[in-house]
């Protein structure tokens, strides 16, 4: 008897609630719902986006008012729809503001990073003392064609690879200091490699090269922007490749500085 | 007798008007910009949101020709929410890549910083 009664309770109920709404309806309905729950509390979302918290509500609410009339299942669908739809936007617009905020922090994290670095490379270059200059690790000339240009040799490379020696911290120190100072100028960092062995990874072992010298560069906070990267591979050797010594020399990278405008000479 | 047929001419317009909502212009201008800032901010056509908001207004515009402005209004509408949403996903996205750009060089850095200890 109870269960009959229950039974009956459930269909009168549905009856009532279903009287105006098609299942399609209905199901526009709970989605709008759920999805409004789900932005309404959450206290990121109504900050970065207030007024779609606000229109989505709105909506839903009158979504709600119609599923009571008849003959209005498209408009409770309609509106649905632009509830549920601005729901997702506040939702988009807390996200970004979340990662906007996470974007800054880093930022400065990275700020604070590079000064550290810059401060560690500073006193290992001091510890090190003369002994750089001695390997002339590093030659600047002036080329009529091609500008001011500074070559890294090999000896700041560990052989075959492309990550940049410590040796290599006081040279990467002043041309940092130096972009610094000049900061309308800009650099190519060309990168070469020796003949010897495939071609193709001679390029890529050039090209990885520069771009070390590029990230370090960055890193010591030089604006990625101020520099460009490019791989040469074999080409224009500085000394016959046939002895250890000459393909040694072949095997650098070479900054290539604009003039004080900012004007870089032609690629190579 | 001019005066007549004019009298029945507005009835007949208010008897049509009673039945049918105004042509949306306004929201079809809102639709139009929603999807052109949508593109602007670099929502490309294989998007789903930017997709379903196109074919939306289109339909909303042939609507209008076919006089029939509710569907027009509803279409156009869905189709500008449907653009802002695709906006506010590029934003989004664009936003992750800057992030993880970010981690990456913070990483390299970290690593720099051990190696120089």
């Amino acid at each position: 008897m109870s269960r009959f009664l229950a039974a009956a309770g459930g269909v009168c109920l549905l009856a009532l609630a279903g009287c105006a709404t098609s299942p399609q309806a209905q199901q526009a309905l709970e989605q709008a719902h759920a999805a409004f729950d789900a932005v309404k509390d959450n206290a990121e979302v109504l900050h970065a986006a207030p007024k779609d918290v606000i229109r989505a509500g709105e909506s839903l609410a009158r979504a709600d008012r119609l599923s009571s009339y008849s003959g209005s299942d498209d408009d409770v669908v309609h509106f649905a729809y632009l509830s549920q739809r601005y729901s997702a936007i506040a939702t988009e617009h807390g996200k970004l503001t979340q990662n906007n905020e996470r974007l800054a922090a880093l930022e400065l994290e990275r700020q604070r990073l590079q000064l550290t670095l810059r401060e560690a490379k500073l006193l290992s270059v001091q510890q090190q003392g003369a002994l750089l200059d001695a390997q002339m690790a590093s030659v600047l000339t002036s080329n009529t064609d091609r500008g001011l240009v500074m070559t890294l040799g090999d000896v700041l490379f560990d052989t075959g690879h492309s990550e940049l020696k410590a040796s290599a911290n006081r040279t990467v120190l002043k041309l940092a200091q130096f972009l610094q100072l000049n900061p309308r100028r800009i650099v190519r960092i060309e990168g070469y490699s020796d003949a010897r062995g495939d071609a193709k990874m001679n390029l890529e072992l050039s090209r990885a090269r520069a771009q070390s010298v590029a990230d370090m560069l960055e890193d010591l906070g030089v604006d990625a922007k101020r520099m460009r990267v490019q791989a040469l591979g074999e080409a224009y050797p500085v000394a016959e490749n046939a002895s250890s010594i000459g393909r040694a020399q072949n095997r650098r990278v070479e900054i290539v500085f604009s003039d004080e405008q900012g004007h870089l000479s032609d690629e190579r | 007798m001019s005066n007549r047929l004019f009298a029945a001419g507005v009835a007949f317009m208010f008897l049509a008007g009673c039945a049918t909502d105004p042509i949306p212009a306004e929201q079809i201008r809102l639709t139009e910009q929603a999807v052109a800032q949508a593109k602007a901010v670099g929502a490309v056509e294989q998007m789903d949101e930017l997709v379903l908001a196109e074919t939306k207004l289109a339909a909303a515009q042939s609507a209008i020709a076919d006089q029939d402005y509710k569907r027009a209004r509803v279409l156009a509408e869905q189709a500008e929410l449907d653009a802002r949403l695709a906006e506010a996903r590029v934003l989004t996205s664009k936003s992750e890549a800057q992030l993880a750009d970010l981690h990456g060089k913070l990483n390299r850095l970290r690593k720099q910083l051990g190696e120089q200890q």
